[in-house]
């Protein structure tokens, strides 16, 4: 039998297995839940930032335009209605039909009252009272326009919002699934189970099999994620996507791809060390450790300055460049050169931790007794 | 036939095998008797390429032990071996795959043994609902989905009810009269005996006793005597004749004498002691040859069989 149908024996035990298992799903739901939650939840919300201004009796000439254009060049969404008196407007308020009623003399003669129902809007307090002051002046000049230099657009604050929604999503993936590989293991050690399978199956090849089809259901989700997420954000309107969308798509599965297979290999390969399935996360903590510093250090620093030198050189580092590089794509900020880079240094830390983990694997898998040393099952011969 | 040549296995300071050989012909049964840690499990364990020996070799029908070859052997460790939550009849299929079985087969033989095992309508449940012996009986399937010419197992009978013992034999039975080569590990004697046809005893990382049970008897140096004298007690036999006494039960009394014993002397001895009921002279069980080999029985003057 080739040494490929056994993998892919392996592999598809695991996928038809935990694919049908109530974790799988569970967590599945549970996740598209969160992502609905944070689309849909934002554009509810959204909906009620504009402001609601009654104008009470009747209002000087121009103040209606004046203090949209303002509200205009402020970037506020003003409605701006007409209300007959005071009395009235304090029932509107009251009944929340408006956010705030104002009562200007006809002829400017007073200064006239802004009146709130429970807490001033300071933005609408400066709009009204710079729209009186140009009245006042005689002035029918518009105000001073602001003008922003560099104006982060739309699109930037969806790439930015992208990369971070991606990196979690990474990060969220490789580490459940990884560790489903480090348990999967250390309960095929503890029952025995491995030692049926292994009188026909390489070590090596049950690693690769078991972290193959864990993978095919972490793709799985990330996939049918990734696309609920960009189902939902053009659904509410709520994201434009930018135009790196497809590269950062296609980066992110890359990475991910890239990213589980070196981490759940080195977790899988460490589970083989413990002798319980308590001992698993203990024995995998040196690769969880190494991957949420790298984490951390992506979502403070390298969102911070995506391309300086820091973020560069996690770029080329294993551990941390599957959540850098997807990063920086996603924001722009990688050459393809570094991307390139990237993916071949990443390939080779693959295969050989790969390497590395199967010797361990092999020799530890089938030790019995507490905990095993690094160090003897890298030197057992079985 | 399954050879076993001079296996040799260190775990750092532990030696495990220290030169182990034996050998394990087609149709037939053969109980692998030692006590505990004196090397069993190794043993099958380098069988199945599981631990690698440090010196010898393993050879079946006259050729190294290889990977292809090993497809056709069927493993049951001691321990379950089998994924709890998985479905029974998908765990059989699994393996049976994993032995090089095509998916249709594998499905027709694990269907055939689940109700060959009375296990038919227990195909889709999970392994971890079914009783214990339900699950050794699942267990002993997988073993057997591919039909291997050689079955190895680990303990087979322990934990098992009574029922569960018949069903266990009858199934070895039945395979080696179909010609594998069948060998076990237990630590029943007397179930051994009636069961097998060879044994290998091993102590200390050797094989220090193999054979056909009935040529080890006969070939043995001693004897056992049962003799029941009819209110004789403590009296007979009075001590000078070089006797060993295994054992003592009221009137009854089981002595240990050699091949060449003067039966006829004793006879007349027992005689003069009073009523002589019982008179016997028989090769020793299997569990005396058992403690004879392991040295670890009663002192009877000869030492340990090392």
């Amino acid at each position: 039998m080739s040494r490929a149908t056994v993998i892919w024996l392996v592999a598809r035990r695991e996928i038809v297995e935990r694919g049908r298992s109530r974790g799988y799903l569970i967590s599945l739901l549970f996740t598209l839940v969160l992502l609905g939650v944070a689309f849909v939840l934002p554009s509810l919300i959204g909906s009620g930032t504009s402001l609601r201004l009654a104008l009470v009796g009747t209002p000087p000439p121009g103040l209606e335009t004046t203090i949209a254009s303002i509200a205009t060049a402020q970037d506020v969404k003003l409605e701006i209605s007409r209300t007959p008196d005071s009395a009235t407007a304090r029932v509107q308020l009251k009944d929340k039909e408006i956010d705030a009623a104002l009562a200007v003399p006809a002829d400017l003669s007073g200064p006239g009252t802004l009146s709130f129902e429970q807490a001033a809007n300071s933005r609408l307090q400066l709009i009204c009272s710079s729209a009186v002051v140009y009245l006042r002046a005689g002035s029918t000049a518009t105000p001073p326009q602001t003008e922003i230099v560099a104006p982060q657009s739309d699109a930037d604050v969806a790439a930015m919002v992208f990369a971070n929604a991606g990196i979690v999503l990474m990060f969220i993936g490789i580490f459940t699934y990884g560790s489903w590989v480090l348990t999967g293991v250390v309960e095929e050690k503890q029952s025995r189970v491995v030692e049926v399978v292994l009188s026909t199956v390489r070590p090596r090849d049950l690693l690769v099999g078991k972290v193959l089809g864990i993978g095919a259901l972490a793709i799985g989700q990330l996939a049918v994620l990734v696309g609920a997420g960009l189902i939902a954000s053009q659904a509410t309107g709520q994201v434009v996507l930018p135009p790196t969308t497809v590269g950062a798509v296609a980066q992110l599965v890359l990475w991910f791809v890239l990213g589980f297979l070196f981490y759940a290999t080195a977790m899988g390969a460490l589970g083989s060390l413990a002798s319980r399935p308590e001992e698993a996360s203990n024995a995998a903590m040196p690769v969880t450790m190494s991957a949420t510093v790298a984490y951390m250090a992506a979502i403070i620093f390298v969102v911070e300055d995506p391309g300086g030198l820091l973020a560069r050189v996690m770029t080329f580092i294993p551990l941390s460049a599957p959540m850098v590089v997807p990063l920086r794509v996603a924001l722009g900020t990688a050459e393809p050169w570094e991307v390139v880079g990237a993916i071949l240094i990443m390939l080779v830390a693959i295969w050989l931790l790969f390497e590395a983990g199967a010797r361990v694997y092999s020799g530890a898998v089938l030790a019995s007794g507490g905990r095993i040393r690094i160090r003897d099952a890298w030197r057992a011969r079985r | 036939m399954l050879e076993i040549r001079s296996l040799t296995k260190r775990y750092g300071p532990v030696t495990a095998l220290d030169g182990a050989t034996l050998t394990a012909l087609r149709g037939r049964l053969m109980g692998f008797l030692g006590p505990n840690g004196a090397g069993k499990t190794t043993t099958m364990r380098c069988i199945f390429g599981l631990a690698t020996p440090d010196a010898g070799e393993v050879h079946w029908d006259g050729a190294p032990i290889d990977a292809e070859m090993r497809l056709r052997f069927g493993y049951m460790p001691e321990q379950r071996g089998l994924y709890p939550r998985m479905r029974v009849a998908d765990q059989l299929v699994y393996f049976g795959r994993h032995h090089g079985l095509a998916a249709a087969d594998a499905k027709r033989r694990s269907a055939a043994l689940l109700e060959r095992f009375g296990l038919g309508d227990r195909a889709r449940s999970k392994l971890e609902d079914l009783s214990h012996g339900n699950q050794q009986r699942v267990q002993l399937a997988a073993a057997l989905v591919h039909d291997p010419v050689l079955l190895v197992l680990d303990e087979p009978f322990s934990g098992l009810d009574p029922l569960g013992v018949a069903t266990m034999s009858e199934v070895l039975r039945e395979r080696a009269a179909a010609g594998v080569a069948v060998v076990f590990s237990s630590h029943q004697l007397d179930l051994v005996e009636e069961v097998c046809e060879d044994v290998a005893i091993i102590s200390g990382g050797r094989i220090v006793a193999s054979g056909g049970i009935d040529e080890l008897k006969a070939s043995s140096g001693r004897r056992h005597l049962d003799v029941e004298i009819a209110g004789a007690g403590r009296r007979w036999p009075d001590g000078d004749g070089g006797l060993t006494v295994l054992a003592r039960d009221g009137d009854r009394v089981r002595l240990l004498v050699d091949q060449q014993a003067d039966l006829a002397g004793l006879l007349a001895s027992a005689q003069a002691a009073g009523e002589v009921r019982r008179f016997e002279f028989g090769p020793p069980h299997l569990s005396e040859l058992f403690m004879d080999a392991v040295g670890n029985g009663r002192d009877d003057g000869r030492g340990g069989g090392r």
